[in-house]
């Protein structure tokens, strides 16, 4: 029975081995490193969502590159190097050029429209200036040898309101063509724009590393070109190679870290290597299983998983190192299938609390911490399982040896006191509880985004940079605009901007880009053209006439060419010209339940995020959009909510443990409850506010916490000594892997990690206070 | 990026030629090069659609360094002045237009174009524009064309012809528009500048 297991067994990790070869030999897989990923898919607004895609799918795939020097020429040359270097590995990234096609190309449908747009000054004139005003500017321009603004002949716009538009419009990028090169510039420098285009994901860690690779080069060759360069960077993709790089280097580090511990302590523990061996097998089997069924289930695994999962490290040994240090204290006399009959229950609870603990974690919206939780949950069963089925041939009653260290630790739990019903433990236990009442009353709370990622400065001074140099607007803030019909869009934006003015006027905004920028709604359009009909084609056309000696044939004649462009201009003509290409991400155009666009925000700075996002309060239509605080507030909720789900696992667990131990279950519990008040109670005094990843850190503090209450509970037979030795390297090796998370550059892991830390240590000191106390009877 | 793509609005006027061929050092010796320099202009406008040409006069100044003023005397009397940064447009002592680079960022270049043009500084028009240019014992004729088609189509073909100055300008505009400016009476040196258009610096 026992040997057939053990072969089932080794039928099922023959299969984990071949289906992992398969995966990163035949498949070549590797690990997500997407953030966005980690949060959660939410079942709602499918228009708000399709306007973020919208708006992020314009920027993902994007790197820019300002190549800027004192003067021209030499921002130029060094452009070139860049753009050489680049264009060596086509398959990369391609630089799109501005073509003169294009740039040609750009006017012709606005001029065949050219009556219907007018700049927002202009129209106000139009109101207010009377027609000799507009026919004695028309005549200073005609007369000045530099007419101003000049787009065609001078009787296709002769009150120059058409050039006004474009300059409006040209204003909303400081870009401009320049010899054939993007140019921007500040007081300092001159800036050549390169945009580059990444083919393939940004979040593929192979395309990262080509992508900063190439860039790295082409960096090197601007500087040769010209060495006073100023070169600024940004692109999703730099920041998610970062983030990339980071856990990778994490992974190394934390996970051989805690491997590098495991083995010294078994080693000075046993003073032997086969125990090393067998518990590096279950830690393996668990870790090969993990990846396999989370591949099965997901089709993908998260780096940030793996990063977690190394920590499993930590808890998959638990059982190995229970069933070692039992075999190390009992008797040579006692068979090893012997011992794991006596074993097994409690390995079988420690491992359901563990699984529940895991579990807790899956019930989370979050697919990346379901992730983790599978990850974790199927690792400790086949770390178990291998335990189970493996250890007992493999381990023979004279495999090991005890050493000073275990004589030295086991007797520490002598002089470890426990708790009794009398005054001065009543005492010390109020006061620890007031420490904890103070510690948590002190608690703030924390959810903002970037707990999750945090770049390196010079990518952020970059971003900075840029942003001021370019005045984008960003992709994460703007307004989601709604209708029954395109023109309901179109008016609805015009009330939005009409409130958005007076916010640009007080400099809280730079400006906005919309698509009724370019097209006005028909009501606009056709107001606008009512306005030069009545106005410029009478009386100040018949001034202009009469001043230039021109007669009444040219009168006619200049109107009714005038009129030709008097055809309103369609959203649908529009976006099929080449020259909205660049806007065509603001128009969502036809959704499940009407119209939509978008009004994004130029020079929108935090501090005036509260007045600018309630301009359009009360607007039938008009939703503001806020990517930003909308994770954070998702981050904040499931906060509060896995709160509760750690509460009722703690329940859970009770209910579970109460079949077994009755009475005394609590004694099992309250050290993982102590702990977590505690280190509680240490963030709020450390002024550290309470974010999701510490809640997480509990959740998974209960499962090993129980772990170790079992383990203290179970084995009586020897005092206790031998659950001591089990309790004090799982104890021990948690807080070399943990400890080593708490080092992470990444805030979130920090955290769980910091958590961790403080938790174990307080669990292992707390544990043998509730042990049965063999000595005077239980209380 | 065609994000940001944008025609470039180039203003009427413009420019000058590149450092090409023999023609262009030839010209630049016969150029006198004053730190001032001052005169009357008269413009012709011949207008697509309008049968008798426009005519107006008035004086100029280019003063290195610091720009351009151009005042426009009959029939209609307005102020341009062009500095590094900015162009303003005056009626009497109103602003009518006002650009500035912040504003404006081609307003540098279209400034140094047509500062490099009065001043027949044609070595810094050469990213610009190609030129083909013809040389006489004391007269030298240019013609330039715009390197970019776009900016081809916005200002068409202009010539330049000169001696010691520029003497005439000429434009033919793809949309049929024609001028021609010609400058005589002119005068160099710090004198040269009126104190109206010194106080336009």
């Amino acid at each position: 029975m026992r040997n057939r297991l053990a072969l089932l067994w080794l039928l099922v990790v023959s299969l984990l081995l071949a289906h992992n070869a398969w995966l990163w030999v035949g498949q070549r897989i590797t690990p997500d490193t997407d953030i966005m990923a980690l949060l959660p898919v939410q079942q709602r607004d499918p228009v708000l969502q399709q306007s973020f895609i919208h708006m992020v799918d314009a920027a993902q795939q994007r790197v820019i590159v300002l190549i800027g020097a004192a003067d021209w020429p030499e921002a130029t040359r060094a452009a070139d190097a860049y753009l050489n270097v680049i264009k060596t590995q086509p398959g990369v990234m391609s630089a799109a050029a501005p073509t003169e096609q294009l740039q040609q190309a750009w006017l012709t449908i606005f001029q065949q429209h050219r009556l219907a747009l007018l700049s927002g000054e202009q129209e106000q004139q139009l109101r207010s200036e009377p027609a000799s005003w507009w026919s004695d500017a028309a005549l200073r321009q005609l007369y000045s040898p530099f007419s101003g603004p000049k787009l065609g002949a001078w009787r296709d716009d002769p009150f120059g309101l058409f050039a006004g538009w474009v300059q409006e419009r040209a204003q909303e990028t400081p870009v401009r063509p320049r010899d054939g090169y993007l140019y921007v510039a500040d007081a300092k420098r001159q800036y050549v724009l390169l945009s580059l285009t990444v083919h393939d994901s940004v979040f593929a860690m192979g395309t990262q590393k080509a992508v900063t690779g190439l860039l790295t080069q082409a960096h090197g060759a601007a500087f040769q070109a010209t060495p006073a360069a100023d070169i600024i960077t940004a692109g999703v993709i730099l920041h998610a190679a970062a983030a990339g790089q980071q856990a990778s280097g994490e992974v190394w580090t934390i996970g051989l870290g805690s491997l590098l511990g495991i083995i010294l302590l078994m080693w000075l523990t046993f003073h032997t290597l086969k125990p090393i061996l067998l518990i590096l097998l279950s830690i393996i089997i668990g870790c090969l299983g993990s990846l396999s069924v989370c591949w099965m289930l997901f089709g993908h695994i998260h780096l940030l998983t793996l990063v977690f999962g190394a920590s499993l490290i930590g808890v998959a040994q638990d059982y190995g190192i229970f069933f070692l240090a039992h075999r190390l204290s009992a008797g040579p006399q006692r068979s090893s299938i012997d011992l794991m009959r006596q074993l097994r229950p409690s390995l079988t609870l420690t491992l359901l609390s563990a699984v529940i603990g895991y579990l807790g974690l899956a019930l989370t919206p979050f697919p990346g911490l379901r992730n983790m939780a599978v990850f974790s949950a199927v690792g400790l069963i086949f770390a178990w399982l291998t335990v189970l089925c493996w250890y007992p041939g493999l381990v023979s009653a004279n495999s090991l040896r005890s050493g000073a260290l275990v004589r030295w630790y086991g007797n520490t739990l002598r002089l470890w006191p426990v708790w009794r019903n009398q005054l001065r433990y009543w005492l010390l236990a109020c006061a620890v509880l007031a420490l904890a009442v103070i510690g948590i009353s002190r608690l703030g709370s924390n959810d903002d985004i970037r707990l999750l990622q945090n770049s390196p400065p010079q990518l952020i001074e970059d971003q900075i940079k840029l942003s001021r140099l370019l005045d984008a607007p960003t992709p994460v803030q703007f307004y989601l605009v709604r209708g029954a019909s395109e023109q309901q869009v179109l008016e609805r934006e015009e009330t939005l901007k009409h409130a958005l003015d007076p916010l640009i006027a007080q400099k809280k905004l730079t400006g906005y880009q919309a698509v009724s920028n370019w097209v006005p709604s028909a009501a606009t359009q056709q107001h606008r053209i009512a306005l030069q009909t009545d106005k410029l084609f009478g009386e100040a056309l018949t001034t202009l006439a009469r001043q230039t000696g021109a007669d009444a044939d040219w009168i006619s004649q200049t109107r009714a060419h005038l009129l030709q462009a008097a055809a309103p201009l369609t959203v649908e003509q529009f976006m099929q010209a080449p020259a909205s290409e660049p806007w065509r991400h603001l128009w969502l155009g036809a959704t499940v339940d009407g119209y939509a666009s978008i009004v994004a925000l130029r020079g929108l700075s935090q501090r005036d995020l509260a007045v600018v996002r309630h301009a359009g309060d009360g607007q039938a239509g008009v939703q503001w959009v806020d990517k930003v605080a909308e994770i954070s507030g998702v981050l904040g909720q499931y906060r509060q909510y896995m709160g509760w789900v750690v509460c009722g696992s703690y329940l859970l667990i009770y209910g579970l443990l109460f079949l077994r131990y009755r009475k005394q279950a609590w004694r099992v519990l309250l050290p993982a409850a102590l702990a977590s008040g505690l280190t509680l109670a240490v963030l709020g005094l450390s002024h550290q506010p309470l974010q999701l990843f510490h809640v997480l850190a509990f959740m998974l503090l209960l499962g090993i916490g129980v772990d170790y209450g079992i383990f203290m509970q179970e084995s009586d037979h020897d005092h206790g000594s031998a659950a001591w030795l089990a309790t004090g390297l799982s104890a021990a090796n948690t807080l070399l892997s943990f400890g080593l998370l708490a080092l992470s550059q990444t805030p979130a892991l920090r955290a769980f990690g910091w958590t961790l830390l403080s938790g174990i240590t307080l669990v292992w000191l707390i544990v043998p206070l509730f042990r049965k106390d063999l000595l005077h009877g239980i209380d | 990026m065609k994000r940001y793509l944008f025609v470039i609005i180039l203003w009427m006027t413009v420019t000058g030629s590149q450092a090409e061929g023999t023609v262009i050092p030839q010209i630049q010796t016969m150029l006198a090069k004053p730190a001032t320099l001052c005169g009357r202009f008269d413009q012709t406008k011949l207008l697509a659609g309008m049968k008798k040409p426009l005519l107006s006069n008035g004086r100029f100044c280019v003063v290195s360094g610091k720009g351009v003023v151009w005042r426009t005397l009959a029939p209609f009397p307005g102020v341009l002045r062009l500095t590094r940064d900015e162009i303003v447009n005056y009626s009497g002592d109103r602003v009518a237009m006002r650009l500035d680079a912040k504003q404006e960022p081609t307003v540098r270049i279209i400034n140094s174009v047509l500062f490099s043009l009065l001043a027949g500084d044609f070595g810094q028009l050469d990213s610009l524009f190609s030129i083909d240019g013809s040389v006489t014992a004391n007269s030298w004729h240019v013609a330039l064309n715009a390197k970019q088609p776009g900016l081809a189509k916005a200002i068409g073909a202009i010539s330049l012809d000169g001696g010691t100055y520029v003497q005439t300008i000429h434009m033919d505009e793809a949309s049929g528009d024609h001028t021609t400016i010609v400058f005589s009476a002119i005068q160099t040196g710090d004198a040269a500048l009126q104190p109206a258009d010194a106080a336009l610096f």
